[in-house]
């Protein structure tokens, strides 16, 4: 109970001293003491928010307005002595808030992030000394020094830069964000630690003005600054310049690609510059090549990018390991665009499919399903593959013709087998996976399958859905047990001594 | 006859007189020409006789209104008020003044007064005074009143009809007439007295005697049946009642005839086929009974149905002299009956149907806004994450759903004659045949714990109202659980009271509640064993409850199933707590697993399934888990013959732990396995006991720790598992390539550390793999070959035929008053003329009138100037001749 109370009494004690500091300005001793208790590490928190409360209210009231007058040294009256005081102590106490977000716990850095913000957007609205006619400005300096602290290189910023997407919002924010940043960005290799935070920003980041318009550092008019997008373009261009450049890690390979295709790669001057990169990063496997396979994608529709072992790279995606994997679904998806083109050789389509339908004997249901759609989808675009359904002529065989070791979809042989696999897939246990696979039995359909409607379903999902499937029908087993032992077809107690 | 003859000789007369009328003047008879001629058109104005109707219009007229102008000016009428006077027989006269008559009677005097009007009467009693019945008096009766009620005649001769003053004198002097009167009125008055006493009197006794015959009604007709009995009373001795007892019990019929036990056997055989049957017909429900069709024609109904084969005889048809045809028309069908085919077809549709709605269901859940999330996330995620807290989760079984769908719809029987299926039953018998002898090993090991039967316990239970008690009472016969469950449903049974079915289902949900608590908190390994043994004892009673209660038992395991797919889903990566496997256990003992589609077993495969794929890998408790879920899906497919990946990868998985990684050549593996896990490689070489057992147990559930033994007892389980798969999917085309994988960790697993058995087992099953693989042959895919098109019917060209009459477009009330403004058009013509006839006709009447009138003046004149003249002749002659004289 009185560990508590404690912080809380010590928090209000904060706000009083601030409130009585305020009310006597000459008491600078109270402010001081504020800072050495900032300093001593304890209590942190209420500590930046008393100094906020102080300082905003300082820069409110212009206290530590200097008038600077060309060509005239400032008179040392003892009042401008105090304004000199305040100020470099609010500079020390903003190098020390910095130095908050950089140490200490999240929560903490959080605030320290949020303080500093505070106080950079009453600096810009109430400003120092007198900047011409303008009224308001955004205090650039210190905007770049937060922005080196959240780019630090030595522990994953995530959370500071979530905080700080708050404020992007505001144009004005963004606009100097972007500017300053090619002046932050590291030439040579940084670390991964810097990258990450770099990338994350950067992501957060973008290119266009907000559509509500609004500015922090001023109240209203807009006047000291005009959002050009050539200018954060030119930005952006220039930064991925150097950040194509640095060594990267699998983590920042990945992070990077997104960063690519979600703000990037629109923007470039000349995106055909990254083929190589992302044909390399294609070879990688997991989800760095099908983000690869999404970016080359949009290279091959928008920037009209022919690149010849693409399916060959796509065939070797499909391997058992991609049913456990999170961008599943993705990838069939994006392979089902790549092979949406009727003009593709039928024997390579044909290894597509076959291809599939060998993964689907492993696979889970939901997935079968998901695997008889699109094949059946195939053989409907090409008309060619219905050999592989219905093949009169060649009667009967020994081995399937197909080879699935081959890594080339055309050699592999797939327009001379049959797809036996979906024919297994009829005897599923689950009745939704066994009439998916009957595709084969009927003539085909005049439109394709729509997959969006299966490929984000779960497991869970089937279960679900199987569960409320209505029926009337109550069965039971008619057979008598004998003790745990079924009438026919008893398999476990032969396995099992219980 | 005369009659008749009259009414003969008027009709010939008269039709006498229509062919005369008809025999028209041509020149009378003026015709209408008609510009279109409209067959079966009936016109009435073809032709019209003008003379005829004109004379007939003048008529009309001379009658109307020749009478009204004749009175035109006259203030004076002549109304003749006489009914029927004019243009009426007599008998029709007679009845229209009746009528008119009767009509004037029924003149209301108020509207409200109803019926009081008239009052009926019979024979001069009114009906509401007969209606009472009150005292309805003879015929004799009244002439008894008849004679007494008027008077004496003497006295009439002599009062009324007396002669007068002078007989009265003559007779006796003294009576006077005044005397005479009053001493009528005493004797009328007198007689009116005896007559009400008399009348009393009767009425009394016919009362008297009511009430009296009222006390006797029930004595006569107890008379009856009363009469016998007290004299037979006394006779019944004891051969009596023997008798009458032997006499009126209950007797047999012939049917009910006792059966023989091979009768008995036999029925039960027959209902276990049919059920059988209905089984395997739930199993291929949507399965096509493909019958080879030769050739199908383009209106084939597709009902298999087929002329016999004419190949032997000439297909000529002709008749010989009797007439006869030398072919007989024969029909045949292909299959035993006409129905399967059609009732699968529809089963298939509703399939169909319903695989549609299913997919009409799922809604469209694109996501426009791509935000890479899937990849964002990183993929694998923390594996160590292995502080779960052991959460105590009972569960309910308040929320008892009481099925609505209390009617289960009996599934329609359907013969089979197709030789699949009945292959099918053969295979299955085969398997009872085995799970018999299984059987009667388990009975023997049953028999020898029940002789050892505990006779403490009370024969009579009732069934415990909360889930409490019944741990109570289980908990007091501890070692007789069985025979307590097995009593207390034998003294509830639903035969015996109609609430017991309510709450034997509560009695089913309370033993799933019980179970759950017995296997959920990980009991010791000794513990476990007692558990598993109570399980397989509980087990037939739990299947009896599910037969008696069939709704409660679907609903309530249903529940359970959904609640522990919950309870798994917050955890999904590891393996449930073990009353999950004894569930899954129960769900094939007390449901077919075979069926297509089945409400409880498809959603306990999916749930297998995900544990399969799901869960970690990582301990002998997770593989033994894993292996009995793998056991149980083979249990549940066995019958069906269905396949499921999840298990084959598993025993995959399994097998690539037991391959020792060189670390030269990464063998890789999809999770939940691990590429480089090697947990049950077997690296010491191992003998094996005789008397130990290969199976699993279930310590092995429980166990964290791999030992030795247990890799082989793994291995040899595996192999096993494996093999009866591949047996199981034989049929699959794709066989091979399920089980390559399978085939390819079993060659890599080094087989010189496990003992001789096992190895004989492995190498028995790589060389069936092997000699299959050689041997299959696989069929090319091949599509039913579709309907023949039927040939293009070209549809008659219909030309729509415009009428000559043109009819506007209009709304109802718009058309409605157009024809009503034309019908007034015409009535107005119609009415001018009649009324331009009628000037005409006045006029010339007028003008005949005035020329008549006209015509008397003349004469009038003419005569008196004839007479003036001759007046004047007469004079002048008179004064010629005075002339003369003169």
């Amino acid at each position: 109970m009185s560990q508590a109370e404690k912080p809380m009494k010590i928090s209000k004690q904060l706000r009083l001293q601030g409130q009585e500091f305020l009310l006597y300005r000459k008491n600078s001793e109270i402010l001081l003491g504020i800072i050495q208790h900032f300093d001593c590490g304890a209590d942190q928190h209420s500590c930046l928010l008393t100094l906020e409360m102080i300082f905003c209210t300082l820069l409110k009231d212009r206290n530590m307005y200097v008038e600077v007058i060309p060509l005239k040294p400032v008179e040392k009256t003892a009042e401008n002595q105090y304004k000199e005081w305040l100020r470099n102590t609010y500079e020390q106490c903003f190098t020390k808030i910095l130095h908050a977000m950089e140490i200490g716990s999240p929560k903490l850095q959080m605030q320290g992030l949020s303080t500093a913000m505070n106080l950079l957007a009453y600096e810009g609205k109430y400003p120092l000394e007198g900047k011409g006619s303008l009224e308001s400005y955004v205090p650039i300096a210190k905007l770049k020094y937060i922005l080196m602290k959240i780019l630090s290189t030595k522990q994953n910023n995530g959370h500071l830069i979530n905080k700080y997407t708050e404020y992007l919002i505001f144009d004005d924010i963004l606009f100097f964000t972007w500017k300053i940043l090619p002046s932050l960005t590291a030439k040579s290799n940084p670390n991964e630690a810097y990258i990450m935070n770099y990338l994350l920003l950067l992501e957060k980041l973008q290119v266009h003005q907000n559509a509500d318009k609004k500015i922090l550092c001023s109240e209203g008019n807009a006047s000291f600054f005009t959002f050009d997008e050539s200018i954060t373009v030119k930005c952006l261009n220039k930064v991925w310049h150097c950040v194509m450049h640095w060594e990267h890690t699998p983590q920042t390979q990945k992070q990077l690609l997104i960063v690519l295709l979600e703000r990037v790669l629109t923007h470039l001057d000349k995106p055909l510059l990254l083929t190589d990169f992302l044909m390399d990063s294609l070879d990688v496997g997991g989800p760095i090549s099908l983000l690869a396979l999404q970016g080359i994608f949009t290279m091959i529709q928008v920037h009209n990018l022919d690149y010849p072992n693409i399916f060959t790279k796509l065939y070797s995606m499909f391997e058992p390991e991609i049913f456990h994997t999170k961008y599943k679904a993705r990838l069939f998806y994006l392979s089902d665009l790549f092979l949406s083109s009727t003009h593709l050789p039928e024997n390579l389509v044909a290894a597509f499919a076959k291809r599939m339908a060998r993964l689907a004997l492993i696979a889970p249901s939901e997935d079968i399903i998901i695997i008889c759609n699109f094949i059946g989808n195939l053989i409907l675009r090409h008309p060619g593959l219905k050999c592989l359904l219905n093949n009169a002529e060649k009667g009967t065989n020994n081995t399937d013709p197909y080879i699935m070791e081959e890594r080339d979809p055309v050699k592999s042989n797939a327009i001379n087998s049959s797809l036996w696999e979906i024919k297994s897939l009829q005897n599923h246990v689950q009745p939704s996976v066994s009439t998916a696979a009957k595709f084969i039995n009927t003539p085909l359909p005049s439109v394709e399958w729509d997959l969006s409607t299966v490929l984000d379903k779960t497991g869970d999902d089937v279960f679900d859905k199987e569960v409320k499937k209505f029926s009337k029908l109550i069965v039971l087993q008619f057979e008598k047990p004998n003790g745990a032992c079924i009438g026919k077809g008893e398999r476990l107690l032969q396995f099992w001594d219980l | 006859m005369a009659k008749t003859k009259n009414k003969k000789g008027t009709s010939s007369d008269q039709v006498h007189k229509k062919k005369e009328e008809k025999k028209m003047n041509p020149f009378e008879v003026h015709v209408n020409k008609e510009k279109f001629k409209v067959l079966g058109k009936k016109q009435k104005t073809d032709m019209g006789l003008p003379g005829i109707s004109r004379a007939k219009a003048i008529q009309k007229r001379k009658s109307t209104l020749l009478q009204e102008y004749k009175v035109q000016n006259k203030s004076n009428k002549f109304l003749d008020k006489r009914i029927g006077e004019r243009g009426m027989d007599d008998d029709e006269r007679a009845t229209a003044r009746f009528a008119t008559l009767k009509m004037k009677s029924y003149t209301k005097k108020s509207i409200f007064n109803l019926a009081d009007d008239e009052v009926l009467t019979h024979k001069g009693q009114t009906l509401s005074e007969i209606e009472k019945f009150d005292d309805p008096k003879s015929d004799d009766e009244f002439d008894i009143d008849d004679k007494n009620g008027n008077l004496d005649t003497n006295f009439v001769e002599e009062a009324h009809f007396g002669g007068g003053l002078l007989k009265n004198t003559g007779k006796d002097g003294s009576m006077t007439h005044k005397d005479l009167i009053n001493q009528l009125i005493i004797e009328s008055k007198k007689r009116k007295a005896e007559k009400q006493k008399t009348k009393e009197a009767t009425l009394e006794l016919t009362e008297k005697l009511d009430s009296e015959w009222k006390d006797l009604i029930p004595l006569v007709t107890k008379s009856n049946a009363n009469q016998p009995e007290p004299e037979k009373k006394p006779e019944v001795n004891d051969y009596d009642k023997l008798m009458r007892e032997l006499k009126f019990e209950k007797r047999g019929t012939v049917s009910d005839r006792l059966k023989t036990e091979e009768e008995l056997a036999k029925e039960e055989k027959e209902t276990l086929e049919k059920l059988e049957e209905e089984r395997l017909q739930r199993m291929n429900k949507d399965d096509k009974t493909t019958t080879q069709i030769n050739h199908r024609s383009a209106d084939d109904l597709d009902d298999n149905f087929v002329y016999s084969d004419d190949n032997d005889e000439d297909n000529m048809l002709s008749y010989n002299n009797e007439g006869e045809s030398n072919l007989k028309i024969e029909a045949q069908v292909n299959g035993n009956t006409l129905k399967p085919s059609t009732d699968d077809s529809i089963n298939e549709e509703q399939v169909a149907e319903e695989e549609q709605s299913e997919s009409e269901e799922e809604e469209l859940e694109t996501d426009s806004e791509d935000n890479l999330s899937d990849l964002k996330e990183s993929e694998e995620e923390s594996d160590d994450e292995d502080v779960v807290e052991k959460t105590e989760t009972k569960y309910d079984h308040k929320e008892e759903v009481e099925d609505e769908s209390k009617d289960s719809s009996e599934a329609t029987e359907v013969k089979f004659g197709s030789k699949q299926s009945k292959e099918a039953i053969r295979e299955v018998k085969d398997l009872i045949k085995q799970s018999r002898e299984f059987r009667e090993n388990v009975e023997t090991k049953e028999a020898e714990t029940k002789e050892v039967e505990n006779p403490d316990i009370p024969f009579t239970f009732t069934i415990p109202d909360s889930y409490e008690n019944l741990v109570k009472i289980l908990e007091e016969h501890e070692n007789h659980q069985n025979i307590v469950i097995e009593r207390m449903i034998k003294c509830n049974h639903p035969s015996l009271s109609e609430q017991n079915k309510g709450k034997l289902g509560l009695l089913f949900a309370y033993l799933l509640q019980y179970l759950n608590d017995l296997f959920s908190d990980c009991p010791e390994k000794d513990v476990l064993k007692k558990h598993f043994e109570l399980f397989q004892q509980l087990a037939p009673h739990i299947y009896a409850l599910a037969q008696i209660n069939s709704e409660n038992a679907h609903s309530s395991t249903l529940e359970v199933i959904k609640e522990k797919f919950e309870e798994f889903r917050k955890k999904p990566k590891k393996y449930p707590d073990l009353e999950i496997l004894v569930f899954l256990k129960l769900v094939s003992i007390l449901f077919p697993t075979s069926d297509f589609r089945h409400k409880i077993v498809t959603p306990c495969y999916v749930f297998m399934e995900i544990m399969l794929t799901k869960c970690r890998v990582r301990s002998r408790r997770d593989i033994s888990y894993g292996l009995f879920i793998v056991t149980l899906l083979l249990e549940y497919s066995l019958l069906s013959k269905r396949y499921l990946p999840a298990a084959i990868n598993y025993l995959a998985g399994l097998l690539h732990m037991m391959v020792p990684k060189t670390g030269v050549k990464l063998l890789k593996i999809p999770p939940p396995f691990k590429s480089t896990s090697s947990l049950l490689v077997l690296v010491e070489n191992c003998s094996l006991d005789a008397a130990d057992s290969l199976k699993l147990s279930s310590i092995d559930l429980v166990e964290d720790e791999i030992t030795p033994d247990y890799q082989i007892r793994a291995l040899h389980n595996v192999v096993k598992l494996s093999q009866q798969f591949w047996e199981n999917f034989k049929e699959m085309p794709s066989n091979v390539e399920v089980f390559e994988k399978i085939s390819n960790y079993l060659a890599l697993v080094p087989l010189v550390n496990y003992p001789k058995t096992v190895q004989d087992g492995v190498n028995c099953f790589l060389d069936d793999l092997k000699r299959y693989k050689n041997g299959r042959k696989l069929h090319y895919l091949v599509l039913d070959a579709s309907r023949p098109k039927a040939l293009r019917l070209y549809e008659p060209k219909v030309q729509v035929i415009y009428d000559v009459k043109q009819h506007k477009v209009q709304s109802r009330e718009k058309a409605e008053i157009s024809k009503l403004m034309h019908k007034v058009k015409k009535e107005r013509k119609g009415a001018l003329r009649e009324i331009r006839k009628d000037n005409s006709f006045l006029s010339r009447i007028k003008i005949n009138q005035r020329l008549e009138s006209d015509k008397i003046r003349m004469e009038k004149t003419k005569r008196i100037y004839s007479e003036a003249a001759i007046q004047q002749s007469e004079f002048n002659s008179i004064s010629r001749k005075k002339k003369k004289k003169q």
